[in-house]
């Protein structure tokens, strides 16, 4: 039986990693609420912006916090054109067979090009407070696992203001909700959807530096993570922002806990007998979702 | 299947090429080898998957044969390297040492890079009764083969790399010795390998395990696998890494606070990266170590400073590992006095079983098997800067244990 002591830090542990897993679901989520796409290379972008974060740390010295300042743009501005000029395109009865393949070449294309600019080496930010931590009831808090989880925090949270307080956000839920009745009532669905688009792609660009201050990164990462993800976006309810985030914190504390006695490999298989068990039993999801329901 | 016939198809036209070949030379001067070098035959994946630690092993036998032919050669002749390329292929290898024994007529082989080519490249060495030492090839199979002409020319295998450490826990007095120890190895047979050596011996002596982790080579956060070692309190820390995952953890057990009395870790604390990234919290680390350039063992000066001079920067293991091939071969030759194909081979093996050759990493000495029956020297951190600090006839510093807080 573990201790006490050991329960505790794994929760402290499990909660950080699953607000991590929150942000980077979140913006999964959003791309199969607004147009029924699987974008298999969120995860490949997410790898990009931990890269970049990398980089402009250990070569121009910069805060890899402060990348987010050209990054969050950048993949705004990438998530918009990737929709009008790729993703429309999609003939809409195959659309969500289509867009597996076509994002699935967007992954392998970066993953190849951040082998050719970086190298397959593994690389870590050395941060000066890297190995900093403070107690708390006993159990040990990292000074990076906490900057992390509150970028999730606070970039989820300007989501979900973003989508209940301002018309744009009233605009991409309508859209989301019954594309046709959105457009009848002087939606521009199109230009809405583009947008919805890029802010998919800015939550990778948070998420992915969150994940460079604690981790390694090398290219082919994004498999490593795609799976998981997809996982929690299902069991939360495809389309649900807030059921993803839910999801992405049980399962992440779920994971933590079990490592103590499963250990590192087998805590890993909690994701996919979740997603097992939810297709099986309740392919709605778990948190909200009503869209799987008329998939 | 097929390509086992293919391969016989292969060997067979060989065979009866090199006969027809022999017969044609018949009488007449016996080709390449009838000047008076010895030819030294190797193959080696300058191209392919090995490429980079082929070309390693490449300038550690170059390095040697000049060093070697300096100092007025072997048995007063010039010492001649035949290198060919296998594309890191294994059939390629096979075609390779058939070709330098049966055609080129060479007078020594000595072997190529990484498990999976040692042991087809042995297999035709044993055929041929051909003496058969090997630059690397650290694996438990190598040895489990029934070889009698193959020998390991490095200190030690995986599992034996921390024997030196065991060794000083061990004598330690009953009172300071670790009671209790946390292991976290990669999903690796090296890493593993190098962990569970240690473990082995330190359970025999009735150190208890209290943590046993093993995760996969892509884990990148090591946040639970530390909390466990942290709660465990176990006096030491023994981490079967290769690099990243070795400071992932590490970093991972300091964001804890997680003070042991030893961490010795593989591989990655002897990275010329490895104070940097974890943010130069390195104090009392400890690492194995197959080569140290400072080594203060006698011909090991000679071969850094030359090294250095012939290719502008100082040998590491891959290197070091070829070159102590060299010394190894060289010292048979030596002492049995004679250097060619038949009967020479077997006596030449017949040394080197019996005796310990002094090489840039140390005396080797070879079990039946020929595993080789040293262990690696142990490296410490110490005031900034990695010192060896086992075994004590190689020393530069004392090792410190407790080890101080990081």
């Amino acid at each position: 039986m573990p201790s006490g002591a050991l329960l505790f830090q794994s929760v402290i542990l499990g909660l950080l990693l699953g607000g991590l897993y929150a942000l980077l679901a979140a913006g999964l989520t959003l791309y199969f609420g607004i147009m029924r796409v699987v974008m298999i290379a969120h995860s490949a972008f997410l790898i990009l912006a931990a890269y970049l974060a990398w980089w402009s740390h250990s070569r121009l010295g910069v805060d890899p916090l402060l990348s987010m300042i050209v990054t969050v743009p950048l993949f705004f501005g990438c998530g918009v054109l990737l929709q009008r000029l790729l993703l429309a395109r999609l003939r809409p009865v195959t659309l969500t067979m289509m867009s597996v393949l076509l994002t699935f070449a967007i992954a392998v294309t970066i993953e190849g090009l951040l082998g050719y600019a970086f190298t397959g080496t593994q690389r870590r930010i050395q941060l000066g407070y890297g190995s900093a931590s403070f107690g708390l009831f006993g159990a040990r808090i990292a000074v990076v696992k906490l900057i992390a989880f509150g970028l999730a925090a606070v970039a989820l949270l300007t989501l979900y203001l973003l989508m209940k307080k301002t018309t744009f956000g009233w605009a991409l839920r309508a859209t989301i909700q019954h594309r046709d009745a959105a457009r009848l009532v002087g939606i521009e669905t199109e230009r809405i959807a583009g947008y919805g688009f890029g802010i998919g792609l800015a939550t990778a660009a948070v998420g992915g530096t969150a994940l460079a201050l604690d981790t390694t990164i090398y290219p082919s990462l994004h498999w490593h993570w795609i799976g998981p993800l997809m996982a929690i976006i299902v069991v939360g309810g495809l389309g649900s922002v807030p059921g993803a985030a839910m999801a992405a914190m049980v399962l992440g504390l779920a994971q933590s806990l079990l490592q103590i006695p499963l250990g590192t490999t087998w805590a890993q298989t909690i994701f996919y007998l979740a997603l097992f068990a939810t297709l099986a039993f309740r392919p709605q999801g778990f948190f909200g979702g009503r869209l799987a329901q008329r998939f | 299947m097929t390509t086992r016939y293919r391969r016989m198809q292969w060997m067979t036209a060989l065979g009866v090429t090199t006969t027809l070949a022999l017969g044609a030379c018949g009488g007449g001067g016996e080709s390449s080898t009838s000047d008076d070098s010895i030819v030294i035959g190797i193959s080696l994946p300058l191209t392919g998957d090995f490429s980079e630690p082929g070309k390693g092993v490449q300038r550690g036998y170059e390095a040697w044969a000049k060093i070697t032919n300096e100092n007025g050669g072997l048995l007063g002749r010039q010492v001649e390297l035949k290198i060919l390329d296998d594309q890191s292929n294994a059939d390629r290898v096979v075609a390779d040492y058939e070709q330098l024994i049966g055609q080129d007529q060479v007078d020594l082989v000595v072997g190529p890079f990484s498990t999976r080519l040692v042991v087809p490249a042995a297999r035709v060495a044993e055929e041929y009764g051909m003496l058969f030492v090997e630059p690397a090839g650290a694996a438990k199979e190598v040895f489990e083969q029934g070889f009698k002409n193959l020998f390991y020319a490095a200190p030690a295998v995986a599992n034996d790399h921390y024997n030196h450490l065991a060794d000083y826990l061990l004598a330690l007095p009953e009172d300071q010795r670790p009671k209790t120890a946390a292991y976290a190895a990669m999903d690796d047979p090296f890493a593993q390998g190098t962990a569970y050596g240690l473990k082995e011996k330190l359970e025999a002596a009735g150190i208890r395990t209290l943590v046993n982790e093993v995760y996969p080579p892509n884990t990148t956060d090591f946040g639970s696998i530390a909390a466990k070692i942290a709660a465990s309190k176990a006096d030491i820390v023994v981490g079967g890494s290769q690099y990243q995952d070795g400071v992932n953890l590490i970093v991972a057990l300091q964001q804890l606070q997680y003070q042991p009395k030893l961490a010795a870790f593989s591989t990655a604390p002897t990275n010329p990266e490895f104070a940097a990234a974890i943010g130069n919290k390195t104090e009392g680390i400890l690492s194995p170590t197959g080569y140290a350039q400072d080594a203060p063992y006698p011909s090991n000066q000679e071969f850094v400073q030359k090294y250095t001079a012939q290719f502008g920067s100082a040998p590491e293991e891959d290197e070091a590992n070829a070159y102590t091939t060299g010394q190894v071969v060289a010292a048979a030759v030596t002492a049995v006095g004679c250097a060619e194909q038949g009967e020479c081979q077997q006596k030449l093996v017949d040394w080197v079983r019996n005796n310990t050759v002094e090489t840039v990493v140390g005396p080797l000495s070879w079990d039946e098997t020929g595993k080789p029956k040293g262990a690696h020297m142990i490296q410490q951190w110490l005031g900034g800067e990695i010192k060896i600090v086992l075994p004590a006839n190689a020393k530069e510093a004392d090792l410190v244990y407790p080890k101080p807080a990081w």
